[in-house]
């Protein structure tokens, strides 16, 4: 941006404003001078006349003298021009010559006529040059808000803008400017010069314009101890940042007659700040779309790709087992092995799944008959020569529930019970439904949790930083995601039993699905 | 199996995979053809003129939903998904697009070769292997209509019967909730899954040995039921 040119349009509006009242006194004394020369030419010219043509053609000459006078310098010089002319007139041409007395009505008449004739004159280009001062003031005006306008265009952030915006005001009112947001505790977004401190009593100011929309702080009706005077910068009725001035000689940094102009530039700011908010905020939400796509290809084709050579390496462990070598042991460490690498690759889809928020809900009346014969059926290859007892009602009730999370919540159950069960520990899975609560139980006969009860719950927190814990902190953490997610309730105790943890699903009354039609209704 | 060897087109992209299916599949009596994108699979399907396909959904060149709708033209040739995708949103789909079935990888080969064999014998199976339906212990005849557990006659209800009938009539075949609640309940009552948790649990009642624990009809989550015949 052209700081000098900013700062001459400013003062040639501040010429254009004040120059009726303070003309420089070297341009007052040359209106006077050149109103009392044209006087002097116009007698020099009455007096080369007037032996050759008479005097009473020489009333005539003055006049011209006297409206460019008044037109050309205004009514003080125009007048000097006409009691000039009067007065040369009187002295030179009219009888007797040489003496200022008058004795004919004519000549009295003619130095009365060139009086008002300045006067008329003078007042009605006074009128005119006035007209055109202040189509003059509001011409640079104008021009200063569409320059101050289209360097703020040129911004695409707000601190670009803020920054934009204190610069220029520096320069137009010649002053030290700051822009502040931000409530109860206003910030300084951008300051000229940079790093511009504000007092407690500016930042109450701040406050005060920022709450309230009005100015605030040095010669305003509040706050006046402060060094800044703050001014609102609105947008569509609310305040959004207070902008301040001040000058480093304490003197006022913008006279009550800039304040229009001042508000017609912060007005600008308010719309490039709006601009600049609006363009922000579409640019998020492509972002945010683009992110979700990206997102939702990343899960599923790092799924595909983990997937597949483990696809390869237990159908060849399958088949090496069907062709029976003697390194039985070995393939079905193959076998199991993969199928825990299957089950952490599900785990921690699963996971960005919920860290990334991309977990949908599909609810539909489930039957938890179906939901842990179908886990027990996933997990067969892992729980292979393991004891599990199923205990559930016949008239256990149906739930309201997303049947693949559900699944994904019962096979990490009954995984987390067959890992702390020990090599041979039973698993029991029995369901319940009392007061109003449907529940899926599972236990194992592992050393059981802490006896700290804080403890059992940190159970659900994914374990930072432990490679003890692994898959299977991440499963437990996926159940209370998957349950929360679902309005289940996940529960972790040690069994009264016996020696072991109980882990339960909690389906709350909202989840039960209470007497389903008959089968053979319609 | 059937006198003569059935033939099956494996569309997968990765090499690993169709070794892997191939000799599983030799194993099993089957003859093979392959093809690792959709082009070539759609010329493998009219030229070979294949008696079941086994199709990736993940292919380089089309989608493979798409190549589901493409493939499905042809009634004398089963369809079997078998992808790496496993949301039920994507099994639903495949399946309604007409897929007899869908396994999901990494899978266990004998359960591969099992819905193998059950979505051949739903197109090779003569009229008379399709009249009555084993499934352990239970004997379903469609044509007499009469449902047998251990030799006795089980008394179901009318839309137990229908239910199972439908069931019996694709055994060994996923069925997806939507599908049985069309056939048995009407289109009205679509979506109203409650009725067919119910049935289903009347009818293990009277069919399985340990209802809690079933055998037979078999749920696979979010997508529907299938009955494990023998």
């Amino acid at each position: 941006m052209d700081a000098g040119q900013s700062e001459g349009d400013l003062s040639a509006m501040a010429d254009a404003e004040s120059m009726s009242l303070h003309m420089p006194l070297a341009a007052r004394v040359q209106g006077y001078a050149g109103a009392l020369a044209m006087v002097a030419v116009s007698t020099l010219i009455g007096l080369w006349i007037a032996p050759r043509w008479g005097t009473a053609p020489v009333d005539m000459i003055y006049l011209p003298a006297v409206l460019a006078a008044a037109a050309l310098w205004g009514i003080g010089p125009g007048l000097i021009a006409g009691i000039g002319a009067a007065l040369c007139y009187n002295f030179f041409f009219t009888t007797p010559v040489h003496t200022l007395r008058m004795d004919r009505v004519t000549d009295v008449v003619t130095v009365v006529v060139l009086l008002i004739v300045a006067l008329v004159t003078s007042r009605l280009a006074a009128g005119i040059r006035q007209q055109a001062h202040i189509a003059a003031v509001h011409a640079a005006r104008n021009a200063t808000i569409a320059g101050f306008a289209g360097r703020l265009l040129s911004c695409s952030t707000e601190e670009q803008i803020a920054e934009t915006a204190c610069e220029e005001l520096h320069s137009l009112f010649n002053c030290n400017a700051i822009l502040v947001s931000g409530l109860p505790q206003p910030h300084v977004i951008a300051a000229v010069p940079a790093g511009n401190r504000l007092t407690p009593s500016d930042l109450a100011a701040a406050a005060l314009t920022l709450e309230s929309g009005e100015p605030a702080g040095r010669a305003t009706p509040r706050i006046q101890p402060a060094e800044w005077q703050f001014h609102a910068v609105r947008s569509s009725g609310t305040t959004i940042a207070a902008a301040g001035v001040a000058r480093d000689d304490g003197r006022r940094s913008v006279d009550d007659d800039q304040l229009p102009l001042l508000t017609n530039l912060l007005d600008q700011v308010s719309l490039a700040l709006e601009r600049a908010r609006a363009d922000a905020d579409r640019r998020e939400v492509t972002d945010l779309r683009e992110r979700d796509r990206l997102r939702s290809a990343l899960l599923s084709s790092v799924g595909h790709d983990l997937r597949t050579p483990l696809t390869g390496i237990i159908g060849a462990a399958a088949e090496l087992r069907r062709e029976g070598g003697k390194d039985t042991d070995l393939v079905s460490t193959i076998e199991t092995e993969a199928g825990k690498l299957e089950r952490y690759i599900s785990n921690l889809l699963d996971m960005a799944r919920i860290e990334a928020g991309a977990v949908k809900l599909k609810t539909e009346p489930v039957d938890l008959i179906d939901a842990v014969s179908a886990a027990l059926k996933d997990l067969r290859s892992g729980l292979s020569n393991r004891d599990v007892g199923v205990d559930l009602p016949d008239d256990l009730p149906l739930v309201r529930a997303d049947p693949q999370l559900l699944h994904h919540c019962l096979i990490n159950l009954i995984d987390n019970a067959a890992r702390h069960s020990g090599g041979d520990g039973r698993i029991r899975i029995a369901g319940t439904a009392t007061r109003g609560e449907a529940r899926i139980t599972v236990e194992d006969e592992g050393p059981g949790l802490p006896q700290d009860q804080e403890r059992a719950l940190d159970v659900f927190a994914r374990i930072e930083g432990s490679d003890r814990t692994g898959g299977a902190g991440l499963g437990l953490a996926i159940v209370k995601a998957f349950a929360d997610a679902m309005g289940a309730k996940v529960t972790a105790s040690n069994r009264t039993d016996k020696r072991g943890a109980a882990f339960t699903l909690r389906f709350p009354k909202s989840l039960i699905i209470q007497a389903a039609e008959p089968a053979d209704a319609g | 199996m059937p006198a003569r060897s059935a033939k099956i087109l494996i569309v997968d992209d990765e090499p690993q995979i169709r070794t892997l299916l191939k000799a599983t599949l030799f194993r099993a009596g089957y003859s093979v053809v392959e093809a690792s994108n959709a082009r070539e699979a759609i010329n493998a399907k009219g030229i070979d003129k294949p008696d079941l396909v086994l199709l990736d959904l993940g292919l380089p060149d089309r989608d493979g939903l798409e190549l589901v709708t493409m493939l499905r033209g042809d009634p004398r040739s089963a369809l079997i998904v078998v992808s790496a995708r496993d949301q039920t949103e994507q099994k639903v789909a495949a399946l309604d697009l007409g897929a007899d079935d869908y396994v999901t990888k990494p899978f266990d080969t004998e359960e591969l070769l099992a819905r193998v064999r059950a979505s051949l014998r739903q197109r090779l199976a003569s009229e008379a292997e399709r009249q009555v339906v084993e499934a352990g212990p239970v004997t379903i005849d469609l044509l007499a209509r009469i449902v047998r557990r251990d030799g006795k006659d089980v008394h179901v209800t009318p839309k137990e019967w229908d239910l199972l009938e439908e069931l019996a009539k694709h055994p060994g075949r996923v069925l997806t909730h939507d599908a049985l609640l069309r056939s048995v309940w009407g289109p009205a009552h679509v979506g109203q899954t409650e009725y067919l948790r119910v049935a289903i649990r009347s009818l293990r009642q009277k069919l399985e040995k340990q209802p809690s624990q079933p055998k037979l009809i078999i749920n696979e989550p979010g997508v529907g039921y299938r009955l494990i015949a023998d």
